[in-house]
């Protein structure tokens, strides 16, 4: 199988490549093209089709991609405390598979370096996995929608899209450069945007669809700019190029940093202005502001990993894109795409750690994005919203893992993730089918508060639902605790450091340090947001799956006549409602419905249950693909498949990364396997008391108080932001540089005490009272500058003037042949006219050495008269025909010449008549002058 | 011979006559006869200054062009004149302003 692999696909033209993208292409194109007209079943089959295929193929460049790597598989035996105990270790070399479609086109560089932009593709081992994980995960979940999307009217329309996104998104992880890897960011954006807005005669839906593009767009922004510093400063966008000139990031040279202040490093001076005095040298500072090439290329590139990845402050697009179909929610918003940011950084992980306070700066995003959208998590009361929040968060451990440079951490988490989140969705969409038979009401079906006890209807649902459940809280072995607990280890261990930091500071250039607090501050933050996933992840099952059916209540008759009277029946279902004010009832309610109870909820059909059987399966077991806890327990342990599967990817990286001592590295690993193992116990243990024991009879006063906490949060985030920049410059926390993130902590207070009043919830709020105004006013400004200016004035003085014109014209347009042909007759007369009379124009042509040549324009019978000297007498008295001079000029002298001319009509018709009409002599003078030249003083070296 | 300026003199004249009677008549049928005077004004020109051209004869040849020409524009006009006399029983060019204003 190999040989054949190998022998079919040589490693440097690997066309499998091509069939693994090709085939969910070759889908869309059919099911968007023809699917209309071959109906559901030939779509099914399409797109199950060539999926699956897809998945297999991809299967078949792993086995490939593995005997590759096995190809440059070295031993070696490493002796550990004091030679006592030797033992092999096994060693990866960076092997890749690599195919190019086309040359695509040719940039240059600084330098006159030519830059290839090839669309060329390859698989190594962090793509191998991403691969595996999209095709495989993406060919359940296409089984599942088969079913799910059954009484659609448009199924052929979601395939075409779904298959599309499926492509994209192997051409972003495939890429084997920067541009092509846009490509499939823009592909997988574009996707999420026909699908988010699937069902598109929805406003919200729709809304919704606008809000995740735009989002998306601001990162994408900061993408391009990434990828236009790195050619400029690394002169390469693929990945060996940007790698081997990666240390031009760090160059300490004034040439390659970036002028944040002064732009571009110019220098401000006073200006004035016809005497008025313009101070503007007080904003030059002492030092120019700058940044290191490798910052702002880890800035720009992480703005981009922000929106992609629903980070903070980028995250809102999110939980509204849960208006899709729940099979996006869960291929798209949850498995794979929103992994595109962690894979990018983990992809440019050489990039990254160049510059420390960037990686530093990624960490904390995820942290606080963890937490946050941990407590936003709390107080939802939509079973996809929760799941949404949690992917949110559970990004944000990912962005901790890789921030803190615990890269294999991080992907391992996206890895995990994928299963648990996708199972997760899947069992969601497969309640709110159940649901919706009954409810038939799209916010109702989805809402907690009307289930219960389900796991009675639907036991195979509840088994994978709460496997994954499992998995995501924690629950020791299974994927998520072992993947979650290596990022919180790490956190607490890891310090970037810069790695050319010894060189750096020998050349006496200062190398920001992150102070040690911050692994603290990380740590506990992942800590707290791990108990709040814990709590609210079993809220929801209990929630959903314990208990008793509450589903029953809605649609009784009884509750029909109580309430068909006050007409607000469909607002107003349960004694708990709308606490918490989501503001997501949108009156889209289907009154006739009350009277219609739908049979009780039933179990999916097992296209539905397979898929989920599967990734419960995998949510549990995946983890042992890489048990670092195991390692920390018993040392001698070494089966970390994904380590060393993945060490060669990230070995450049590693160097990013500083350990503690191997004492006090073990003993705070202790310390975050007991407390992410505390934080699972508590969590869950809450939530147990909550809604078991005490069967949610405090669900009122939680949502109430959860709901104070979750808005005030939103201050509480600019407080911390503020507050940490004052940490890390807290020699000089009270100068007046550090206006702005004091402002930021006034501010966060002010804003949380707001936020409490108004019970809003996330940064929604924030955005719509600041830039939404702040847009809608700048439209106000300009409809009535368009109103006032444009329309009123410049619109009706041009009406205006036409109708004037108009009016004076229409007098001359009487009709009368006579009067059209005198017009004629005068108008000629003037065109002729100016024909006739001569007109004077003269160029000078320098000949050199003094010689100049002054040339009158050319006419119909001129004839010219010269004076060589403006003021003297002519050279002819008589006009001649010829039509040039020749003058001559000493050094340092000038001239005036004039020039009359005459045409052979005045010439002929001396007539007073004739002279009036056309002046006598029209004159040109035309002045030159030769410059001294300084001859130049030679410099003698003296006869010898 | 009689010198080339005197038919200038003739053609300047036949031509000015032509054209103040185009401008001032208001039947189109003298109207039509007056641009017939200036077009052969030309013509006279045309011919009289072909004499002082020993090698070609053009000015001659497009006098004989002029006189075809003015044969169609003749024809045209006379059809205007009489499709307008069928509209508004009537030859004067100031009557007819059918697309006044």
């Amino acid at each position: 199988m190999k040989d054949l692999l190998s022998s079919l696909f040589p490693a440097n033209d690997f066309s499998l490549i091509a069939v693994v993208m090709a085939l969910p292409l070759l889908g869309a194109f059919v099911n968007g093209v023809f699917g209309r007209r071959l109906g559901k079943d030939a779509v099914r089959l399409m797109t199950l089709a060539v999926t699956g295929a897809s998945f297999a193929a991809a299967i078949a460049t792993f086995i490939a991609l593995d005997s590759a790597v096995a190809g440059t598989r070295t031993t070696e035996m490493v002796t550990e405390h004091g030679g006592a105990a030797a033992h092999e270790v096994v060693k990866h070399g960076h092997a890749k598979l690599v195919w190019t479609a086309w040359e695509w086109m040719r940039t240059s560089g600084l330098r006159d370096v030519s830059i290839p932009i090839d669309l060329k593709f390859s698989v190594d081992a962090l793509s191998g996995v991403m691969m595996l994980v999209v095709t495989g995960v993406g060919f359940l979940i296409h089984v599942y929608a088969s079913s799910y999307m059954e009484k659609d009217k448009a199924y052929w329309r979601f395939f075409c899209y779904l298959n599309l996104f499926v492509f994209s998104m192997l051409v972003l992880i495939l890429a084997d450069n920067l541009p092509v890897l846009f490509i499939g960011w823009e592909g997988v954006g574009l996707c999420s945007y026909l699908l988010i807005g699937f069902w598109y005669d929805k406003t919200p839906n729709a809304a919704a669809g606008k809000k995740a593009f735009i989002a998306n767009r601001i990162g994408d922004f900061g993408l391009l700019c990434g990828m236009f510093l790195l050619v400029y400063y690394t002169g390469a966008l693929d990945w060996t190029g940007i790698a081997n000139g990666a240390q031009n990031l760090v160059s300490p040279s004034d040439a390659a940093q970036v002028h944040l202040w002064p732009i571009g490093g110019g220098q401000f001076q006073d200006a004035s202005f016809g005497g008025l005095r313009v101070p503007l040298s007080w904003l030059q500072p002492n030092k120019a502001w700058t940044i290191t090439g490798a910052t702002a290329v880890s800035l720009a590139l992480f703005l981009g990993c922000t929106g992609k990845s629903a980070q903070l402050p980028l995250y809102v697009w999110l939980p509204d894109a849960m208006a899709g179909p729940t099979p996006v929610s869960a291929l798209i918003h949850a498995a794979t795409m929103v992994t595109a940011g962690v894979y990018l950084i983990c992809r440019l992980s050489f990039v990254f750690v160049l510059s420390p306070p960037v990686m530093m700066m990624i960490a904390f995003t995820g942290a606080l994005t963890a937490l946050f959208a941990a407590i936003l998590a709390l107080v939802q009361n939509d079973i996809k919203k929760v799941l949404a929040y949690s992917t949110v968060s559970q990004l944000g451990f990912m962005f901790l893992g890789v921030g803190v440079g615990a890269f294999t951490a991080g992907f391992f988490h996206v890895f995990t993730h994928a299963f648990f989140k996708a199972c997760l969705f899947l069992g969601a969409g497969s309640v709110i089918h159940a649901m919706h038979v009954r409810v038939h009401d799209d916010d109702r079906s989805q809402d907690m508060r009307n289930m219960g006890g389900l796991r009675k209807f639907m036991p195979l649902t509840f088994g994978t639902f709460v496997a994954s459940t499992l998995a995501i809280i924690g629950f020791p072995l299974t994927s998520g605790f072992f993947s979650k607990d290596e990022i919180l280890a790490h956190a607490l261990v890891n310090t970037p450091v810069n790695p050319y930091a010894a060189q750096l500071t020998a050349r006496h250039i200062d190398v920001w340090q992150a102070p040690g607090w911050m692994s603290w501050m990380l740590w506990g933050m992942g800590v707290v947001a791990a108990t709040l996933t814990a709590f609210y992840m079993c809220r929801a099952v209990f929630m959903t799956f314990f208990g008793d059916f509450r589903g029953w209540t809605i649609g009784r008759p009884s509750q029909v006549l109580a309430k068909s009277g006050k007409h607000s029946a469909a607002d107003d279902d349960g004694p708990a409602d709308h606490e918490a004010g989501e503001g997501d009832h949108d009156g889209h309610h289907h009154e006739e419905d009350l009277s219609m109870p739908g049979p009780p909820p039933a179990e999916s059909p097992r296209a539905v249950t397979i898929p989920l059987i599967i990734l419960g399966t995998a949510a549990i077991v995946a983890g042992l693909f890489n048990p670092g806890m195991i390692k920390m327990i018993s040392p001698h342990f070494d089966f970390l498949p994904m380590d060393n599967w993945l060490e060669p990817v990230f070995e450049e990286a590693s160097k990013g990364v500083r350990l503690p001592e191997e004492h006090t590295m073990h003993s705070r690993e202790w310390i975050s396997t007991v407390a992410a193992f505390l934080a699972f116990a508590v969590g869950t243990y809450v939530a147990y008391w909550a809604y078991v024991v005490q069967k949610g009879k405090h669900e009122v006063a939680y949502l109430s108080g959860a709901t104070k906490l979750a808005a005030g949060f939103s201050g509480v985030l600019f407080v911390v932001l503020g507050g940490v920049i004052l940490g890390v410059n807290a020699k000089e926390a009270f100068t007046v540089h550090m206006i702005v993130p004091w402002a930021l902590v006034l501010g966060g207070i002010w804003l949380a005490y707001h936020c409490v009043k108004e019970r809003a919830v996330g940064l929604d709020y924030v955005y719509d009272r600041s830039i939404v105004v702040g847009v809608d006013a700048l439209a106000d400004t300009a409809a009535s500058v368009d109103q006032g200016l444009v329309d009123f004035i410049i619109a009706r003085l041009t009406a205006l003037i036409v109708a004037a014109l108009g009016t004076v014209l229409r007098v001359v347009q009487n009709g009368v042949v006579h009067v059209y042909a005198a017009m004629m007759v005068l108008g000629l007369a003037i065109v002729g006219w100016f024909f006739i009379q001569p007109h004077a124009d003269a160029t000078v042509a320098d000949l050199g050495n003094g010689d100049y040549v002054v040339s009158a324009a050319p006419g119909t019978g001129y004839g010219y008269r010269w004076f060589p000297d403006a003021k003297g007498a002519p050279q002819n008295e008589k006009f001649g025909p010829g039509d040039s001079l020749k003058v001559h000029l000493d050094e340092g002298t000038s001239k005036t010449v004039k020039v009359e001319v005459k045409n052979s009509f005045s010439n002929a018709l001396d007539l007073p008549v004739v002279r009036w009409l056309f002046p006598p002599t029209p004159a040109k003078e035309v002045t030159m002058s030769r410059p001294k030249v300084e001859k130049p003083v030679k410099l003698e070296l003296g006869e010898r | 011979m009689i010198p080339v300026e005197y038919y200038v003199a003739l053609s300047a004249i036949l031509f000015t006559i032509g054209g103040i009677g185009f401008l001032v008549r208001r039947n189109v049928i003298v109207t039509l006869m007056s641009i017939e005077i200036m077009l052969n004004a030309v013509n006279v020109a045309f011919v009289a200054f072909n004499r002082s051209r020993f090698d070609n004869h053009t000015g001659q040849i497009f006098g004989f062009f002029l006189i075809a020409a003015e044969a169609a524009e003749v024809a045209v006009g006379l059809a205007i004149v009489l499709s307008l006399f069928r509209v508004r029983r009537t030859v004067r060019s100031d009557e007819a302003d059918l697309l006044k204003n």
